[in-house]
Formats: C-alpha cells, structure tokens, sequence
C-alpha cells in the first residue's frame, strides 16, 4: 500500500505543481478527483482485507460522495468517501479503513469515510435529507458495481418518490436559510463562494432538484434531456467552472479549506487569474464584475429552474391556467409566452410580459425568462424609442412590485437592452468596504428603498413622501442616479447620460429636469452635512440656492436617505441620519421663507457678484475678491447695492492692510450726501466689538444727528459694516465739519475719554427743545425665534426719535447680545427695526426667561423716552 | 503620558488630524459621536408631528501623548477646530497610568 500512496502523493503534487504555474488550472478539480479515484482503484487491486472479504462472499463497493461524488475536488476540500456493502457488515471492514485510509491520513488530507449497508444508508436517508443530497451525488468508484446500481434503485423507489414533496421542502427550506446566514453572494463584496446565494451550492441545488424530480443522473443530462438550452447549459457550466476556480485559487493562498472571499485575497487572485489594470479600471474590480456575473447567472438559472420544477406548494398552485392578454398566460402562478413565434410578429410582449409581472405579482416562469433571453435582439433602437414601450416601463416605475420586476430585467439582461447605459455599470464593482453592492445591484436597490418607503419606521420620511406631487422623477433618479459611475465627477457625467436617455424615451421635459437635477446633485446633502458647518447660514443658504425648489428638496432628501442604505451600513448611521435631517430642515425652512433662496434672489445675488467683480477689475483691485465673496453674509450680498460692495471691500482691504501694517485697531468713516432724498449716506467699518454699534448710534445722536435708516452687519472676517442714512446736520453750510466732530469723539469714545450714558443724559437735560414728545403710539417689542434656524430676530416699533437707535442697541448690548444684522427704517416719524441678534455663545435666545427679560427691558426704555 | 479626548465638528475631522499627525502623533482613534452641551437640540415640527432632534453629531479623537507634547497638541487642536461658533467643542486631558503594547509587550513611552 506504502507504493501506491508513494504514487498518490507523487501526482498529487504535480497536479499542484501545474496548478500554482497556471497550467490547466481549469480542470484541476476534475483531474484532482481522478487522482484519488486511481489511488482507491489501486489500492482496492492489492488490497488482501480486501481479498479476504471477497472470498467470504462479503461483497462492497468504494463510492465517492458529496463534493467528490460530482468530481468537484478543490485544492483543500474533503475526501468522502463511502464503503457499501450489499448486506452485512463484516466485522473485518474495521481493518480495511486502516489498510486504504491510514496513508492518505498520514498524507495530511482532510478524509471522510462511513461504512453501511444499503439498508443502512436507506434508513438514514429518510431521516436526513442531508445525507440524501450527499447520496444522490455518489459515484461508483471500484468494487461490487450491483451493490451500488441496489442502492440507487432503493433511494428513487423507497425515498425520493416517497418522500418528493417534503424533501422539495427541506430543499426549499435548505436555500432560506443559506440566504439568511450567507447572503445574496452575486451582490456581497466579500461573498462566500460556496454557500451564498449565486454560488456552487446553487449548482448543486439545481443539480439535486434535477436528480430527484427529471431523473437526471450526471450534469449533462441537463442539455440532452432538454432542461436547459445549450447555452444556458455551457453558460452554467462555464461559469461554475470559473467559481471553483477562483475557490481553488482560495484554498492554495489561505492554505486551508475556505469558502469566504475576503478582500485580503482579492487583489492576488484577480492577477493570478490574468486581470490587469485598465485604467482607472482595477484588475480586482474586473475580476469581481466577472464573479458577480457569474453568481448572478448561476442565482437567476437555479432560481427559475427550482420554481418550474421543485413540487412545493403543489395545493396553491393548483390554479387554473388564466388568460392575462393576447399572447400571454399565468400558468401555476407564473407569467408565460403562449408560443415562441408570438414574439417575433410582436416584440412588444417582451416588455408586455414584464409589466404584467408587475401588474399582478407573478414572476415569468422558467420558459419565459428563457425565451426573453434569447429574443433580446428584437430590442432594437426602434424599440427603445417606441412610446409604448417607454409607457410600460414607466408603470412598472410607478406600479406595485417594482423591485422585484427590475430584478428579472436585469438577471434576464432585458434591462441593459432596454437602456443600454446600464451596461456600463451593471457589475462594477468599487473595491472598497463602503460600497457593499456592484454599481448596478445598488442602483436596485436604491429603487426598492424608495418604493418600500411606506414601511419604514421613520415617520417623517413617510411624511416627505406623501406630499410629493409626483414620485416618478424621485425613481427614476433612483434607478439612474450612478449610471456616470466609476470614477471622477460621477454625478456629473451620469447627468449627460440619462440626459440622452431621458430624451429617447421621450420624457416630459419639466420631470426630466427634476431627474436630471437629482442625478446631478444626489451626494449635495450628504456632502453638505459632513463637510460643512450647519450653524454657519451661509452654508446652508448656498446648498438651498442649489437645490431651488421645495419638491426638490424632498425628492433630493428621499434620494438621499435611499442611496445611502443601498450602499452599506457604513453609508448611513444615526450620526448621518442626524445631520442630513438638519441641514433638510434649515433648507426647508430657508426655502419656505424664499428670502434668501428663492430663484429670484439667486439670480439677484448672481448678478450682484457679477457686477462686482467686473467693476473691481476694471478699478485693479479684485485679487483677494473670492475670499470677501466668502465671508460676506447672505442678506448682505443679496440687499446692497453692487456700487456699494465696490465700496466696502475697498475701504476692507484699506482696513485689513492698515491693521496688519501698524496694528492698530482702525476704522473707517465715510459720508457723502444723498440729494435725491435730502439726507446724507453714512459708510461705516471696523472690526466688530460688542457693544460698537451703540456707541456709533450714540456718538451721532450726540450730535443731533437721526437716523433715518440702517444697514448694519458683520462680515464672518469680523467686519462689521454700517450704513446709514441720516438727516442732514444742522449745519447746512458746512456738513463736514459735523462729520469732523463726529470723529473727533468717535476717537475719544475709543479712547474711554467720553461716556455716552453722561453725555447724552445732560444734553437731554439742557434743551428744552429736545423735550420728549408725548408718544403717539404705544411702542412694540416682537422676539421672533422662528423666522431663522440661525438667529433671534428682534422687531421694535416705536416712535422716532433723535438717541431711539442708541438706546435699544445699549439695551441689546446690555443684555448680552450680539447684533448680526440689522435693518433700521422709518415711516414718517414711525421708527421700525429689526435686529438679528445671538448670544454670547453664539446661540438663538430661546430661553424664555431671557426672553421675556429682552422684552421688558427695551418696553421700560421705550417708555422713558 | 496624557490621553487628549476631543470633541468637534464632523468637518474640522480632517484639519485636526492632520495637524495632530504633522506634531508626530502616531495613531488616534476616531469615533461618530452624538450628544449636546451648550449646543442643545431642538424640535421639529413637520406636518403636525413633532420630531425632537435632540443630540448633535460629532466626532470624538482619542489620542495618548507623551505629557511635553501636551500644550502643543492643545494648541493645534484649537487652532484647527475653531470656527468662533457655538458648538467647536472641547478637549479633555487626563493622566494615564500605564500603556502596553499587546503584541510585543512593550509598556511606557516605547509603546504609544
């Protein structure tokens, strides 16, 4: 015996040999297995137990079982072996497991064996499906060839035909819980070659339901028997092929039995198997696109085969064959052509058949999926572009069981035929741990999400949803969102692409800009949550002004939430979640009010920063222009005037350059007279300081000065910038003398030389001319904390007055308040002011005891007057 | 040795990091986390339901140093995270009394 596993390891390794230079490595399951089938040939020669047993009429045979049985040995899989024998077991069958099993231990290789009678093995098969699998894939090797052909007779006869329904069952049962634990492996990243769905134990699913219900016996049998066509059988076989090979490949590199393809071995595998860099196009997202393909194939063939032939539900299915439209029929519960030739005298029923899959839950049975396949070629151009045809798919869109009708388009290639584009993606994959799905796989998915929007827990999504005027946009979006993908700007170039098809399909233009807007911007809120600070409004305003529209903003969050959980669980957490629904709600509210970010003030601000930047061109000053762009706010750029931004980034940069050259805290005033409304413009900047805009509205109110309006705000650099609007000086003659003098105690208030409180106190003491007047209205203090997620809007009604502006700011000032911005007008002698105002820590004022107090104080001040 | 525990903006993520590695910081560990400080939630009301979104998403650094890098790497921190906003965070510090590398069984210093 020692020779003949001399022999055994000797071929043996040189089948390794081959294999690991790549030679023939296609065949080397096959050749592995006839290696071990020499070996236990030989061995049952020479073997004297052997002899022995026969002499005492104690007849058996060597079947190989399992894996080995269907000559599928990888590289590290388990030997299983079975000895038959007719009858009884000798007590001498012991010693002959030491004789012909011990070397091949001693080899290191992983070896099953079990020793029964046919009885045995009849009895044990009815209780356990399992070993009735394993049996139904025995091989005679050697031996007493009647006692096997008894034993294959016995389980047709006394198990399988006795028990068809609920081995059909278990069969059943056996695919769910593989889908459970192992998952849909033509979709995973790291998929389990062996037992996921798509992988060889689908093969062997097919294999056991052909064995037990058709009477197949080897593989082939599956084309001579006419249960597959001839390409869909080489299709099977060459694809199997390719798995075990790569799990081959899998259990030389992880030196043991594996089945999981992990990422740490994917690169190695994908250059063992020939794949090169193409591009941007990895070799290990080549290799993975074939694999999924193959699972893919191998999934969609095992599952249409299963339902035709499996004998499960045989009650329910027990209906009538119905009539579902000209040219098509359910018959047990599925869609099927009446004949081959109706197709080709209209090949409308291609997609006909898929919308009344659609229509009315049934999936296309076997024959249909068989015949959709190979009549693809009638889905010429004409067809793409026929409106019927568009009409249909649009209602498998809008219709009921989608999901599951996209998934028989694509496994039956239908759906790349119909939109050719999707080719482009359908199995590429991006070799990361993000990205849980194939491109195309997650464009599905993405689909099913949206349509299963109403069973989801979150409330508010359902909410979103129902008050879409339309979702069709939002689907088709869903379904073409990555179809620009892989590689830079994917969001842009899958714009461009459904842009054609969008036109061929003829669609309605208005839709067609919502899908294309939605393709175009689907990572905006995401990227926006995560890049971007949500406190600072600018940000969030800009996002708004991008996306426009409220329906679009709910079609985009819908989008994104789907496309998000159709990527992996890494896309989307509750810290996501979290964020994106914060920026969705400043957007809606910021969309709602229309202030900032309607179309009309985008195209405002658009043309506003246009202007400015040609103006401050032409004068050479535009160099550091995006940087003011950036800090300026957006009620700033949206209210003043072009000529005046020219103004302010001038007298900025004079600012900034003077602040850097001396260090000295600077300031700039500028005043010029307003003929046409008899008043003169005040041009205020400094760095902003609590407390700068009541000294300024005091410091004029010292000289008599009112004002009659106000534009005050501070630039996110810490500018503030005011301007105001006030009655002409006293002095009609000489106005810059005035100004002068405002100046003069401007500087003096900076140097802590004046104080407003005393001054103003004792002006209001010495004239007489100035007494208040008794007030004509009562004044008015509004705190508005809903008008901005950003800010506490301050609204103050009162009447006007020389000192009004200076005491409210103090107050404000006192209360801790920082002032934003703020629009101070008055009607005829009716002073209305709003403030946007935050705390200290940066914070809307929603504490109600602050409120209350902001209230009463500036209600006691406006009293006073 | 100290650890640095810091909490901030999701966005400033990558401006801190690097400013930490550029110090000579070896390895951090970064987590997604939510909760509020002075930055409190608030809540939504959207088609008649309320919708508390209560806690703030952040990210949390951890990262142990030796104590002499400690007022640099504070200094880095807030330079990187400061936005002059509510809610730029906060930096903890704490003692730490021993570290060992698993692998190689290396304590102290040698196996931050």
């Amino acid at each position: 015996m020692r020779s003949i596993s001399g022999e055994f390891k000797e071929a043996r390794e040189h089948l390794m040999t081959l294999f690991i230079q790549g030679k023939g490595s296609e065949a080397f399951s096959e050749e592995h297995a006839k290696i071990v089938d020499h070996y236990f040939r030989r061995c049952h020669q020479e073997s004297k137990i052997g002899h022995l047993l026969f002499k005492d009429k104690a007849l058996f045979a060597l079947l190989a079982v399992g894996g080995y049985g269907r000559m599928e040995l990888c590289l590290k899989s388990d030997i299983d072996i079975l000895i038959l024998f007719g009858k009884k077991i000798p007590s001498e069958a012991k010693k002959l497991v030491e004789e012909i099993f011990y070397p091949l231990w001693d080899l290191g290789l992983e070896l099953g064996y079990a020793i029964r009678s046919v009885k045995d093995c009849i009895r044990l098969c009815m209780d356990d499906f399992e070993v009735l699998t394993s049996m139904t894939d025995s091989r005679f090797i050697c031996g007493d060839s009647p006692s096997y052909l008894s034993l294959m007779e016995a389980l047709q006869k006394e198990v399988v035909s006795k028990k068809a329904v609920a081995y059909g069952r278990w069969l059943e049962e056996q695919y769910k819980i593989r889908t459970e634990i192992f998952g849909d492996a033509s979709h995973l990243l790291e998929p389990n070659l062996k037992e996921g769905i798509g992988g060889l134990r689908d093969y062997h699913h097919l294999l056991w339901t052909a064995k037990a219900y058709c009477n197949l016996r080897i593989p082939g049998d599956l084309e001579y028997s006419g249960l597959l066509s001839h390409n869909e059988f080489q299709g099977l076989i060459h694809h199997v092929g390719f798995m075990r090979l790569v799990r081959n490949h899998l259990h030389y590199l992880a030196g043991r039995k594996k089945d999981r393809l992990g990422f740490e071995v994917q690169e190695e595998i994908a250059q063992r198997l020939g794949f090169r860099d193409q591009g941007d196009f990895l070799a290990v997202e080549q290799f993975m696109g074939e694999l999924h393909t193959c699972m893919t194939s191998v999934k969609s063939l095992n599952r249409s085969f299963v339902s035709t032939y499996l004998p499960i539900r045989s009650r329910d299915r027990f209906v009538q064959a119905t009539f579902v439209s000209k040219d098509l029929h359910i018959d047990q519960g599925q869609i099927r052509f009446d004949s081959a030739k109706a197709i080709l005298s209209n090949p409308h029923l291609l997609m006909d058949s898929f919308e009344q899959s659609s229509a009315l839950g049934c999936p296309l049975s076997f024959e249909a999926r068989r015949l959709v396949r190979e009549f693809l070629f009638l889905v010429d151009d004409r067809f793409r572009k026929s409106k019927k045809a568009v009409q249909c798919f649009l209602s498998i869109i809008n219709g009921s069981n989608t999901f599951k009708t996209l998934e028989q388009m694509y496994e039956t290639g239908f759906l790349e035929a119909f939109i050719p584009e999707f080719a482009r993606i359908k199995e590429r994959v991006q070799f990361d741990t993000y990205h849980i799905y194939p491109v195309g796989s997650h464009s599905l998915e993405t689909v099913r999400y949206l349509k299963n929007l109403r069973h989801q827990k979150e409330l508010h999504l359902i909410d979103v949803f129902s008050e879409l005027p339309r979702s069709e946009p939002l689907f088709l979006a869903g379904l073409f969102h990555d179809i620009g993908k892989t590689g830079k700007d994917h969001a842009r170039k899958g714009e461009a692409i459904s842009r054609n098809i969008l036109q061929r399909f003829g669609y309605d233009k208005n839709r067609s800009e919502d899908v294309l807007f939605l393709v175009r911007h689907h990572l905006l809120l995401v990227e926006t949550a995560m890049r971007r600070d949500l406190r600072d409004e600018k940000a969030v305003v800009q996002c708004a002004r991008t996306v426009g529209d409220i329906g679009r903003l709910k079609m985009l969050y819908l989008l994104t939430w789907a496309d998000s959980k159709a990527t992996g669980p890494r896309a989307w957490n509750d810290w996501i979640a979290n964020m994106v629904l914060e920026l969705f709600f400043k957007i809606l509210h910021i969309l709602d009010r229309g202030e900032l970010a309607g179309s009309d003030a985008t195209q405002r601000v658009n043309r506003t920063m246009n202007m400015v930047r040609r103006s401050m061109y032409q004068r050479g000053g535009g160099e550091d222009l995006d940087a003011f762009f950036e800090v300026m706010p957006p009620r700033y750029l949206l209210n003043t005037p072009p000529r005046d931004i020219v103004n302010h980034v001038f007298l900025a940069q004079d600012l900034n350059k003077r602040f850097r050259e001396e260090g000295t805290i600077a300031y700039r005033l500028e005043s010029r007279p307003n003929d046409s409304d008899d008043c003169f413009e005040l041009t205020f900047l400094s760095k902003d300081r609590p407390g700068l805009f009541s000294d300024m509205a005091g410091v004029l109110a010292l000289h008599n000065i009112n004002i009659l309006s106000a534009d005050i705000c501070t630039w996110k650099d810490g500018t503030a910038v005011d301007v105001f609007k006030v009655s002409r000086p006293l002095d009609r003659l000489h106005p810059e003398e005035t100004w002068e003098r405002v100046k003069k105690d401007w500087a003096k208030r900076l140097e802590g030389k004046l104080s407003l409180g005393y001054r103003l106190g004792q002006k209001a003491e010495a004239s007489f001319l100035s007494k208040p007047r008794k007030p004509t209205t009562t004044p008015k203090v509004i705190l508005d904390n809903r008008s901005s997620d950003f800010f506490t809007l301050i609204e103050v009604f009162a009447d006007d007055r020389v000192g009004l502006l200076y005491l409210i700011t103090r107050t404000l000032f006192d209360l801790r308040l920082n002032i934003r911005t703020a629009k101070i007008s008055t009607k005829g002698d009716q002073a209305a002011d709003v403030f946007y105002v935050e705390d200290m820590e940066g914070q809307k004022v929603e504490d109600r005891g602050q409120v209350k107090e902001i209230e009463r104080a500036l209600l006691h001040q406006l009293r006073q007057l | 040795m100290k650890k640095i525990e810091i909490i901030i903006k999701p966005f400033k993520l990558d401006d801190v990091k690097a400013g930490l590695l550029n110090l000579g910081v070896k390895g951090l560990t970064v987590s997604e986390v939510r909760g509020f400080g002075r930055q409190r939630g608030h809540k939504e009301v959207y088609r008649a339901a309320e919708y508390q979104v209560d806690f703030v998403s952040k990210v949390k650094i951890e990262v142990v140093i030796e104590s002499d890098l400690v007022p640099e790497a504070v200094a880095i921190i807030k330079e990187k995270a400061r936005t002059g906003q509510i809610g730029d965070g906060k930096i903890f510090i704490m003692p730490v009394e021993e570290v060992i590398r698993i692998r190689t069984g290396e304590t102290g210093k040698e196996a931050i």
